[in-house]
């Protein structure tokens, strides 16, 4: 009998961003579903779910590593649940496969990054929105590194760049009383308004905000847009109706995105479950990640992660998010960036493009390392 | 390092919540003789430990009574993000060593023993520019009163400087403070010169 690899894919399904993690799980799934369909074999996963719960992560990926015979993990949404995991992957020597858009300032050797850092999200985005709204955001987030950081960014490039920051606020996932933010924005009269908040507070300012608009045209999101790195069709539907129509977020993968690799993924995923109707880039992501980890796998001839590093930085691999290139040194991928508009029916109209971003994540500048063996070599 | 640091009968007070490297933190503090008590709730400026640690990764801006750089103890950073706003808060709070997550206890001690030197030289270099500061704020005065010896005396710069200087030697006290009492009017050089 032939030998299993068994790889483990480890989120949570409930809580605050667990919209999120059913879709990372299921896009894992369905990885597992086209690989078989495929040919492939010899693959198992194996899943954990946290429960929003940062000492379960723990406790979730030292059963994948330890007791399930996982060297590989797929998984993790929030910084600080990666944060937990990493040393201990680090300690067995494994490799993580984080798939969410973060706020970079970290590259690790036992964690391979798909979901992009600040140069692929936030700073082509502010490069899209200066020139076309004014130069004087309003910056919201979650209490947490992820609102902190990105805001700190953005002030920083924005103030470099002559303009101003008219407000910054910050609010915890699950606080919804946004009135007073609602209020100071009304008074304040911001260009564009940055919004790193997650989940239901997220919810309840863009709801909000609908009213403001519909009560001074000025709010609306053609004149006053909201943009975000992180609202995916996963959530669309949990915003009351209407009330995000228009606003913006950059991402490296939308459900609308029309190529043909895209409308034959959609067409798999329809003949597999019919009710997947909105993919967002989470369940691309984790998709592409367990996909890459699955290939990597066959070609290696094995999980362990030295050769599994060795192979993945060795050339570029086709995926649903357009060809992955891992850089060597930063163990980022690099993604293209595309900005899409939320429509009524929960999804989203994408209205600019760029081609794939080598990542930067410690905002060094250096451009060597823009896919290296993609140069031509005389 | 001629005196062995010792930090026995210390008291800390750390500012996090309850996890497994705050388990180790307080383990290896009790080794080394530090009593210490968690909290996460801002700390009182009536009750100050001889050592603070802090969360940075989670902490917010009110969490340390004094304003930002200025540190009225030895603080201690416990830090697992890389982003430059975390380290630039760690900063503001006045942390002057680091004890990265994961805890490993052997950072612990290296990382007190830094903390308090750095605390140390900073509150002296504070205090030494604080001198140098007010002798500034004061040099306009001794200029007055060189002014106002040479005149009643008929002598020049050099010599008005100097009987000052023997002045205030003799006197034990800085040289600023004896002009200042020539000036408002005293005859603090009259009677001894």
């Amino acid at each position: 009998m032939q030998d299993v690899t068994k790889i483990g894919i480890l989120y949570s399904t409930t809580g605050p961003y667990g919209a999120m993690g059913r879709d990372g799980w299921a896009g894992a799934e369905f990885a597992l579903h086209d690989w078989v369909a495929a040919g492939g074999t010899g693959i198992e996963l194996e899943f954990v779910d946290a429960h929003a719960n940062l000492s379960d992560y723990l406790v979730g990926a030292r059963s994948l590593i330890r007791d399930r015979g996982c060297r590989n993990i797929v998984g993790t949404i929030t910084s600080s649940a990666r944060k937990e995991v990493i040393p201990l992957v680090e300690k067995h020597d494994g490799l993580l496969w984080y798939m969410c858009p973060y706020e970079g300032f970290e590259a690790n050797e036992n964690v391979i990054y798909l979901g992009g850092c600040p140069n692929q999200h936030l700073i082509p985005l502010l490069d899209h929105l200066v020139p076309r709204h004014g130069n004087r955001p309003y910056l919201l987030g979650a209490n947490y590194v992820w609102g902190w950081e990105m805001n700190r960014l953005a002030r920083e490039l924005i103030t470099k760049a002559g303009g101003q920051i008219l407000g910054e606020r910050y609010l915890p996932l699950e606080e919804t009383a946004v009135e007073r933010i609602i209020a100071d924005i009304a008074e304040k009269r911001p260009s564009f308004i940055l919004n790193n908040l997650i989940g239901p507070s997220s919810y309840a300012f863009l709801a909000a905000l609908r009213r403001l608009g519909e009560r001074d045209p000025a709010f609306l999101p053609e004149n006053c847009p909201v943009a975000s790195c992180d609202l995916t069709e996963c959530e669309l539907l949990d915003i009351e109706p209407g009330a995000a129509v228009g606003q913006l977020c950059a991402l490296p993968y939308f459900d609308s995105l029309d190529h043909p690799g895209n409308r034959a993924f959609k067409a798999r995923i329809q003949a597999w479950r019919p009710e997947f109707t909105h993919i967002s880039s989470i369940f691309a992501g984790a998709y592409a990640a367990v996909t890459l980890c699955m290939n990597a796998i066959a070609v290696c001839g094995s999980d362990d992660p030295i050769l599994l590093r060795r192979t993945l930085v060795s050339r570029a691999w086709p995926s649903v998010l357009g060809d992955i290139v891992i850089d060597k040194a930063t163990h980022h991928s690099s993604l293209p960036f595309h900005l899409g508009r939320i429509t009524a029916d929960a999804g989203f109209d994408v209205i600019a493009s760029r081609p794939a971003i080598a990542a930067d994540p410690y905002l060094t500048g250096d451009r060597s390392r823009q896919a290296p063996f993609l140069r031509v070599v005389s | 390092m001629i005196n062995t640091p010792n930090f026995a009968g210390w008291r800390a007070i750390i500012l996090a919540e309850e996890d497994s490297n705050i388990d180790r933190l307080r383990r290896q503090l009790m080794l080394l003789g530090v009593t210490a008590t968690l909290q996460w709730l801002p700390l009182s400026i009536d009750d100050l430990p001889d050592l603070v640690v802090v969360d940075a990764d989670r902490g917010w801006d009110e969490l340390l009574p004094w304003p930002d750089g200025k540190p009225a103890r030895p603080v201690v950073a416990l830090l697992g993000s890389e982003a430059p706003g975390r380290i630039a808060w760690a900063i503001g709070c006045g942390a002057s060593a680091l004890i990265p997550k994961p805890v490993s206890v052997s950072t612990i001690y290296p990382a007190l023993v830094l903390a308090v030197a750095s605390h140390l030289q900073r509150s002296e270099a504070d205090a030494r520019v604080a001198r140098l500061e007010e002798r500034l704020r004061l040099r306009p005065v001794v200029f007055a009163a060189i002014n106002r010896l040479k005149s009643e005396r008929q002598i020049d710069d050099e010599e008005a400087y100097r009987l000052l200087r023997e002045r205030a030697m003799d006197r034990r006290m800085p040289l600023e403070q004896l002009a200042a009492l020539f000036v408002g009017g005293s005859n603090a050089l009259k009677d001894v010169g």
